[in-house]
């Protein structure tokens, strides 16, 4: 931290909030407002002369609340920059800090919230995590037993600049405990909590107890565990370690923790796997090895950065293999445990990458993108008409579309991912998506269902999920009738509703529209639109007096191969089991209001006029 | 032990656990063992385990799962579904399996609640208090006669013995603890009908314990510390305790009576504290009218984590009966 704040390169914005992010890729303007500290950075030398003179404690938030801090504090000793910050929240303005500082003049009281537009070119989001707090696992007793606490109170008691000077002591009657048990996995791998593993606190705990054991040789240091999980380099040998020094592990998760008030001690009752019996374990302290969690602010901060969340809470990446550093904005890099938790050595790996990749962006004059962007016809864009719409700026996941009264929608290419939500939606027709233009999917609708429409099974499949699924069922050999013909595209947004309607119309017998499940979207919330055009859609559609089973929405990961094939054989199964002649005279039924629908279109049914109009666009 | 064969093994058998109701979840379990850590039933019968039982599930290892009697023995208490870190409810998959084995024929082992069908009027009150839903007023012959009588369903009876506790006519049996034994439990050494035995500062206090709100090994190794001028009768549930217990004990001199459940929600049989609960109020009132100090009577309860309070609440006991005693003494 000290090397990065002399680094001539980098400025540190400390005790900052960014508050809005505009702009894209290479060109993102920054909202960042900085927080008055009531002390003149450039003056403070961090000499620390009136903290002690402060009258009012309160508990020291870096201590984790165990030790407390002054009204003018810094959050810790190796704090940079070392400049004092006055939390006027608790300050009483008795300004005996002031004549403590005497001729330095650092205190102001009169500063305020300074607001800044930064220009820059990629965003790094490094915001960390939390960690669980195990009170509502009420079995554990934690809040209510003084002597059973969390690893992080551990470290501070632990730390030669913490509270106790790195004496460990056990709360209740401040002596050092003599027995102490570790219990794993408390808020992780829990389906009440988090299903996921934090990964890290398997290391982190052998790390606690072998220090306690080298320290203490004669204590009795135990660990209950579910899995003991080590698969980094040089960790099992770290854990083997651990078990010669004489620590006591015990496979088997408490069940509850008891504590006899007069000593203060703690009985943990579980059952020892390896015996198959239960054990009541009696220990001077426990230690919760808390889950790591998403940070509060998550939500706020992806909203500012426009980045989404996976369904464990932490900020989603824009491929969990190919693309782990890159946030589904272009421009904005993960890092750390704000992408999901990770001890050091990777989260280090991690900031190495998303710097690398930031600076690719900064070091490049042209950036190259997919060239799947979405195109907006001003001819027919009714904005540009003096109406009211917008509409497609709303659906847009990106923030791209521009509105404004009285102009045509105005796409940035550079922040369009090529979703085709906006094209689906716009009512006029007045937007297409280069390379999945309504007339290449009209043509790809006239080739398959030229022959025996009644007889297929016609699947939208959006590029990243369902189709991935689709290919997941080829390769691992799930069969499927051939009678289903897909069509892709990029997302389940760009399934327009249009592109159904003409499916029956040409007489298609079921139609699937299928994409990512609601949390693995990878246009963010591209399969919302989706899914709410399908609600809407599947409501017309019966209106119109198609049979409901005909049109069958689902979400298929692309690791669900099984599913895929699984819901093609249900819906050939439905189809065999309408009558042929019963389809066609229901086909024959709802042509004419199908027509009506698509009359609108140019495109339709004249393809080749279609295409004639987007060769206009491409050039 | 025997080697295990994958042969032998029937790889369906989770299948159809699985479709039972109750029974999703079952391939969720990573075998934490928290559920066995909870469990108190490994008290009545060492060899239950659930989590064991659902790994054998797992396996397919079936004609084991359903000859073992202990699958019979998960009273739906519940304590360990709430901490099952997979969401797992276990008193329903346990109850799953035991569908699948009542339909195969396989019968539990019990005890279970024997009603004396010439002693029961029909009056319906054990079915109204059986948290098992286990009796149902039947019609049906007795001695060549159609009467209407009370029937317990041997798959659903628990013996928790709160029909027997209810019943005004003591028509229904349980095993252990009848009326007979809980009686001969008091009597013990002439502890109930020798009123001379102890001094004025050593009053006569009777315990009905609960089985399972005694949850450390601790406390139970407590009970056997106190002086013999406190009898302590455990019993399965403290809605076992029939107020004539009480009212016996009282009329035969003991000073002081204290019935010991579990907290609400922790009952082992889902809901006999609560029919205690209710019991011991009306009573109380009752011995208002009849002239008797209710104080002499105390309904406590206790639970999972509080340690060490269950001779706490009979030592309490006891002092307040000795003050009232002395007191009373003093008076006279």
């Amino acid at each position: 931290m000290v090397d990065a704040a002399r680094h001539p390169n980098i400025e540190l914005l400390t005790y900052t909030e960014v508050q809005r992010v505009e702009g894209f890729i290479g060109n993102f303007k920054v909202l960042v407002e900085q927080k008055p500290r009531y002390v003149i950075a450039d003056r403070c030398n961090g000499c620390g002369d009136c903290a002690p003179v402060c009258p009012i404690e309160v508990p020291n938030e870096f201590e984790e609340g165990i030790a407390p801090r002054k009204a003018i504090y810094i959050p810790h000793s190796q704090a940079v920059p070392l400049v004092y910050t006055i939390d006027l929240d608790n300050c009483i303005e008795c300004y005996k800090c002031v004549d403590a500082c005497g001729k330095l003049d650092a205190i102001d009281f009169s500063q305020q919230p300074k607001q800044t537009w930064l220009d820059v070119g990629s965003v790094v989001v490094a915001t960390g995590f939390d960690s669980f707090d195990p009170t509502p696992l009420k079995e554990y007793g934690y809040g209510r037993y003084d002597n059973v606490i969390t690893t992080l109170e551990l470290e501070r008691i632990n730390n030669s600049a913490g509270p106790t000077a790195g004496r460990i002591v056990r709360p209740s009657d401040g002596e050092m405990p003599n027995s102490v048990s570790f219990v794993q996995c408390v808020g992780s791998r829990d389906e009440r909590f988090n299903i996921y593993c934090s990964g890290f606190c398997c290391m982190y705990t052998i790390k606690n107890a072998l220090q306690w054991k080298q320290t203490h040789p004669d204590a009795d240091v135990t660990i209950f565990y579910m899995d003991i999980r080590t698969p980094a380099k040089g960790y099992e040998e770290f854990y083997r370690r651990a078990r010669e020094m004489g620590i006591r592990f015990i496979q088997g998760r408490p069940s509850w923790i008891t504590q006899d008030e007069q000593t203060g001690n703690l009985f943990i009752q579980a059952e020892d796997q390896s015996l198959g019996q239960v054990i009541e374990l009696e220990t001077e302290m426990v230690v919760l090895s808390t889950a790591a969690v998403p940070r509060e602010d998550t939500d706020e901060m992806g909203s500012v950065l426009n980045i989404s969340r996976s369904p464990s809470g932490f900020f989603m990446e824009y491929h969990p293999k190919l693309r782990p550093v890159d946030s589904p904005t272009d421009g904005v890099f993960l890092a750390g445990a704000a992408q999901g938790p990770k001890d050091i050595p990777a989260s280090v790996a991690q900031g190495a990458g998303a710097a690398a990749r930031a600076a690719r962006i900064l070091s490049s004059d042209t950036w190259e993108i997919e060239p799947i962007v979405a195109h907006v016809w001003e001819d027919r864009c009714v904005m540009a008409q003096g109406k009211k719409c917008g509409i497609c700026a709303t659906k847009c996941p990106y923030n791209a579309i521009f509105t404004e009264a009285d102009k045509a929608a105005l796409v940035t290419a550079a922040k369009c991912h090529g979703c085709g939500g906006c094209v689906a939606e716009c009512p006029h027709n007045a937007i297409t998506q280069m390379h999945f233009t309504d007339a290449q999917i009209f043509a790809q609708l006239h080739a398959l269902l030229a022959k025996e429409p009644e007889k297929k099974i016609l699947a939208f499949m959006c590029h990243w999920c369902s189709y991935g699924g689709a290919d997941t069922a080829g390769t691992s050999h799930f069969e499927y009738p051939a009678s289903s013909r897909g069509i892709r595209v990029m997302c389940s947004a760009r399934m327009d509703m249009d592109f159904i309607y003409e499916a029956f119309r040409l007489g298609a017998g079921v139609v699937l529209v299928s994409g990512c499940h609601p949390q693995d979207c990878h246009y963010i919330t591209g399969q919302q639109v989706g899914a709410e055009r399908f609600e809407r859609l599947a409501e017309r559609l019966g209106k119109m007096g198609i049979s409901p089973e005909r049109f069958r929405v689902e979400w298929i990961s692309a690791a669900e191969g099984g599913k895929y094939a699984q819901v093609i054989r249900e819906m050939d199964e439905t189809l065999k089991s309408i009558d042929p002649q019963a389809l066609k005279e229901e086909n024959e039924r709802v042509r004419p209001a199908l027509d009506r629908r698509l009359r609108r279109l140019p495109e339709v049914p004249d393809v080749s006029r279609a295409l004639e109009l987007e060769l206009v666009v491409v050039e | 032990m025997a080697m295990l064969l994958s042969k032998q093994l029937d790889p369906a058998f989770k299948d159809e656990v699985m479709a039972e109701p109750g029974g999703e979840h079952l391939l969720r379990c990573y075998s934490c063992g928290t559920c066995m850590a909870t469990c108190l039933v490994r008290r009545v019968n060492s060899e239950f385990n659930p989590r064991r039982t659902l790994r054998m599930v797992m396996l397919g290892m079936r004609e084991q799962v359903f000859s073992n009697p202990t699958i019979w023995l998960c009273s739906a208490c519940d304590a360990c579904y709430p901490r099952c870190p997979q969401d797992i409810h276990i008193s329903e998959l346990m109850g799953a399996i035991k569908n699948i084995a009542m339909r195969e024929g396989y019968e539990p082992p019990g005890p279970v609640a024997q009603v004396d069908e010439l002693a029961c009027a029909g009056c319906g009150m054990c079915v109204m208090a059986c948290p098992y839903e286990a009796l149902t007023l039947v019609t049906k012959e007795v001695e060549g006669q159609e009467d209407r009588v009370s029937q317990v369903n041997k798959y659903l009876c628990m013996n928790c013995g709160v029909c027997a506790a209810v019943c005004p006519l003591s028509a229904v049996h349980v095993e252990e603890y009848s009326n007979e034994d809980v009686l001969v439990r008091m009597q013990a050494g002439g502890w109930l009908t020798d009123k001379d035995r102890f001094p004025p500062d050593q009053p006569r206090v009777l315990v009905f314990n609960c089985n399972w709100c005694t949850r450390t090994e601790s406390d139970w190794a407590a009970l056997s510390q106190f002086p013999p001028n406190v009898r302590i009768v455990t019993i399965p549930c403290s809605g076992r305790v029939d107020p004539q217990f009480i009212l016996l004990a009282l009329t035969e001199g003991v000073d002081g009576v204290l019935l010991i459940g579990c907290d609400p929600g922790q009952c082992h049989y889902k809901q006999g504290n609560f029919v205690a609960q209710g019991k011991m109020h009306l009573f109380k009132h009752t011995l208002g009218q009849m002239g008797i100090d209710p104080a002499r009577v105390r309904f406590a309860q206790t639970g999972f984590d509080q340690r060490g309070r269950l001779p706490a609440l009979i030592e309490q006991m006891v002092e307040d009966v000795k003050e009232q005693v002395l007191v009373g003494a003093a008076a006279s």
